[in-house]
C-alpha cells in the first residue's frame, strides 16, 4: 500500500537519523539542533524521538541554553525548540526557560534604547518592545521571537513569563510589513517599505494564535500557501494555518532531501503532531 | 542629522564591546608591499554572449592557475525579484563553471548562504540557477553545511565557517556590481558574507553587523585569502541597492586575484571614489591595493567603460570626480 504524505515523511526521518540520535539539515552531514528538535517533535512519541531528546539534553549548557551542534560552543535561539520538546515530554526545563527570559535584543539596552528615545537616530521600529535574538548580543528578529513565544506560552503553567510573551507579540505586530506579512524583522529601510516573505510569515503566525488583529495576515498566508514555489514556505504556512483553525490546501509535494522541511511538513500534515504547537491566545 | 538604526547598530555594538570587553580585536595582517596587481576588464554587453570566452580571457590576463585545485564558486544569491537584478546572473555562473573545469580544476562546486531567505534551493530555483547542468549535485547550501571554528575573527575570538569553503583551494567570488545602502557598494569582498553560516548566526547574520560591516568584510577576506573575483557588471544595480535598486547595464566583467584592486576598479567604473569606501580603505595595504598606480589594468581601460551608477542622495559624496 502506498505511504501517506505523513508516513512518507516520518519514515524518511527514521531512516536518515544520525547514529548520535540527531538529524542534519541534509542526510549524511552533522546533526544540528534545529532539524533534530523539529524531527523529534514530528516523530513524538516514537523511540527515534527519545534518542533525539537524549542527544539534545547532552547539548544543554551550564547557563541553561542549548548549543546548535556538538562542536559549536555557543548559546543558540533553538533553545526555545528544546523548551517546547521538554514541555511535550512533561520534563522540567526551568534553566532553559530562565535563559530565554533573560535573552533579548541589544536594541533594548543602553545605548541603543536611550539614543533611539532621544531621536538621535530613527530605529524604524519600537525599541521599547523586548523580543529575541538569534544569539545573545545581537538585535532581535522575527524567527527566534516567534519560537520563543510559542515555547513560553506552552510552558506557561510553569513560569511567570506573561510580560515577555506580551511584549514579544507586540514586537511581532510592530515589525509586520505593510502587506500584512513578515520578513526577518525589518519592515522599513531608509523609510522604504520592505516586502515580507512567505516562510517568515508562516513562522510569525505560529506565535500569534488566538489574536483577532491578524485577519489580513491570515488572508495573505492563505494566498501564499497556494502560490509559493518554496517547499519550506509552504510547510510553515500549512502548519500555521492549521494552528489557526484554517484548513490548508492539500500538499501533494514529493518528499524531499531537506530534513527541516520534511519535519515541518510532517507536523502540518493531516494526523501530524501540530497540536504539540497549539498555544491559544496569550492572556 | 538623524541616522538609521542599521547605521547606528554596528557603531554601538563595537563601542559596547570596546567599553566592556577590553577590545583586543583581531591582529591585522602586517602591512606589506602589494602590487602591481593585475585586474582585467572585459566588455560583455549581454548574458547571451559567449561568456566562457570572456571569462577565460580575464582569467588568462590575470595569470590564474587552477590546475588540480578544488574551486568553490560563490555567487551572490540574496533574494529574488523578477523586476530587478539582485543576483549574479546564472549565465555567468555556468560560464565560470565551464572555464574552471576546462582549465583543469580538480573539483568545481557552487556554494552560497543567503542572508535573508531560509529556503536556499527555492531561491536558487527562482533565480534559474538550476539551469546550470547538474546544479543539485554541485551546489552546497553554506548556511547549513558542516562547520569548523576559525580563531581570531575581529573581537569575537572565533567564527564558525562552512567546511566546504574552508577546504577549497580557491574561492571565486562571483559577485554582482551593485550599490549598497549601508556599505556604499557591494562587490567581490562583501560577497563573502554569504560564507557565514546561518545555522550558527541566523538570518540575517547579525553578528557581522554588530562587528561592523566594513570590519567584517575585511576579516572574512583575511581568512579566505586564496580567492579570485569575477564581478558581474553586465547588468548591475544602481540606486537603492543591494535589493531594491534599479538595473544598470555597465556591460563589463571585472576579474582579478587582488580583491581590493578588483573592487576599487569596479568602484571607478561605477563612478564611485574607492577612497571613500570604508572597507576598501581598511583593506588597502593589508589585503591588496586600491590605488590606480598599483593596479595593472588589463583589457579595457576604466575610462572606456565608466558608466556612473545612480547613488542614494546620502551617498552623493562618494561620487568620483
Amino acid at each position: 500500500m502506498e505511504e501517506s504524505f505523513l508516513e512518507a515523511r516520518l519514515n524518511l526521518l527514521r531512516r536518515v537519523q544520525n547514529p548520535d540520535g540527531g538529524w542534519s539539515y541534509f542526510p549524511g552531514k552533522q546533526s544540528w539542533i534545529e532539524p533534530t528538535a523539529w524531527a523529534a517533535l514530528a516523530l513524538y512519541p516514537d523511540p527515534a524521538s527519545d534518542r533525539a531528546w537524549s542527544l539534545l539534553k547532552s547539548w544543554q549548557r551550564r547557563d541553561g541554553s542549548f548549543k546548535p551542534a556538538a562542536d559549536v560552543q555557543a548559546p543558540n535561539w533553538a533553545t526555545a525548540l528544546c523548551v517546547n520538546l521538554a514541555t511535550v515530554r512533561g520534563e522540567a526545563s526551568d534553566k532553559a526557560i530562565d535563559w530565554l527570559l533573560d535573552s533579548w535584543g541589544v536594541e533594548n539596552d543602553f545605548p541603543l534604547h536611550t539614543t533611539a528615545k532621544l531621536r538621535i537616530f530613527d530605529p524604524e521600529r519600537n525599541f521599547d518592545l523586548k523580543a529575541w535574538p538569534w544569539k545573545p548580543g545581537e538585535s532581535s528578529w522575527v524567527e527566534p521571537t516567534a519560537h520563543s513565544i510559542v515555547a513560553l506560552k506552552r510552558a506557561r503553567p510553569h513560569v511567570h513569563s506573561r510580560a515577555r510573551i506580551g511584549t514579544g507579540e507586540a514586537q511581532l505586530i510592530d515589525v509586520r510589513c505593510p502587506d500584512g506579512g513578515w520578513n526577518f524583522g525589518v519592515p522599513k529601510v531608509l523609510g522604504i517599505d520592505q516586502p515580507s516573505y512567505p516562510e517568515t510569515t508562516g513562522i510569525a503566525l505560529l506565535a500569534l494564535q488566538g489574536r483577532t488583529d491578524i485577519a489580513h495576515s491570515l488572508d495573505l498566508a492563505r494566498k501564499w500557501v497556494a502560490e509559493t514555489p518554496s517547499p519550506m514556505a509552504r510547510a510553515w504556512l500549512t502548519l500555521a494555518l492549521r494552528l489557526h483553525g484554517i484548513e490548508p490546501p492539500e500538499n501533494q509535494a514529493p518528499v524531499g532531501t531537506d530534513m527541516l522541511i520534511t519535519a515541518i511538513e510532517a507536523l502540518g500534515a493531516p494526523g501530524g503532531n501540530h497540536a504539540l504547537l497549539k498555544t491559544g491566545a496569550s492572556a | 542629522m538623524s541616522i538609521t538604526r542599521r547605521e547606528f547598530l554596528p557603531l554601538a555594538g563595537a563601542s559596547l564591546l570596546a567599553g566592556y570587553a577590553g577590545f583586543e580585536g583581531g591582529k591585522p595582517e602586517p602591512r606589506r608591499a602589494f602590487g602591481p596587481s593585475p585586474v582585467a576588464i572585459v566588455k560583455a554587453s549581454s548574458y547571451s554572449e559567449d561568456l566562457a570566452s570572456k571569462i577565460l580571457e580575464g582569467v588568462r590576463a590575470c595569470a590564474l592557475d587552477v590546475r588540480g585545485k578544488r574551486v568553490l564558486l560563490k555567487p551572490n544569491l540574496v533574494e529574488f525579484d523578477p523586476h530587478t537584478c539582485i543576483n549574479t546572473n546564472v549565465a555567468v555562473i555556468a560560464a565560470a563553471y565551464d572555464v574552471f573545469k576546462t582549465l583543469g580544476a580538480s573539483e568545481v562546486k557552487i556554494g552560497e548562504g543567503p542572508g535573508h531567505r531560509r529556503d536556499t534551493y527555492a531561491l536558487a530555483e527562482m533565480a534559474r540557477y538550476m539551469d546550470v547542468s547538474n546544479f543539485d549535485s554541485l551546489f552546497v547550501d553554506l548556511n547549513r553545511d558542516n562547520v569548523s571554528p576559525v580563531q581570531r575573527f575581529a573581537d569575537r575570538g572565533e567564527i564558525y565557517l562552512p567546511n566546504t569553503a574552508l577546504r577549497a583551494d580557491l574561492i571565486v567570488s562571483l559577485a554582482k556590481m551593485k550599490t549598497h545602502h549601508w556599505a556604499g557598494a557591494t562587490l567581490s569582498m562583501k560577497n563573502f558574507f554569504g560564507l557565514v553560516p546561518g545555522s550558527v548566526y541566523g538570518w540575517p547574520k547579525n553578528e557581522l553587523h554588530q562587528v561592523g560591516i566594513p570590519r567584517s568584510i575585511v576579516e572574512l577576506n583575511r581568512i579566505f585569502r586564496r580567492s579570485f573575483a569575477i564581478v558581474d557588471g553586465i547588468v548591475g544595480m544602481e540606486g537603492n541597492g543591494p535589493i531594491q535598486g534599479t538595473p544598470k547595464a555597465a556591460g563589463v566583467l571585472v576579474m582579478g586575484s587582488d580583491l581590493p584592486a578588483v573592487d576599487s576598479t569596479c568602484c571607478r567604473i561605477m563612478g564611485i571614489d574607492p577612497a571613500k569606501i570604508e572597507y576598501l580603505q581598511m583593506a588597502t595595504g593589508q589585503l591588496g591595493v586600491t590605488e590606480t598606480s598599483r593596479i595593472d589594468q588589463r583589457g579595457e581601460s576604466i575610462r572606456s567603460v565608466r558608466s556612473d551608477f545612480q547613488l542614494l542622495k546620502q551617498y552623493a559624496d562618494l561620487r568620483l570626480a
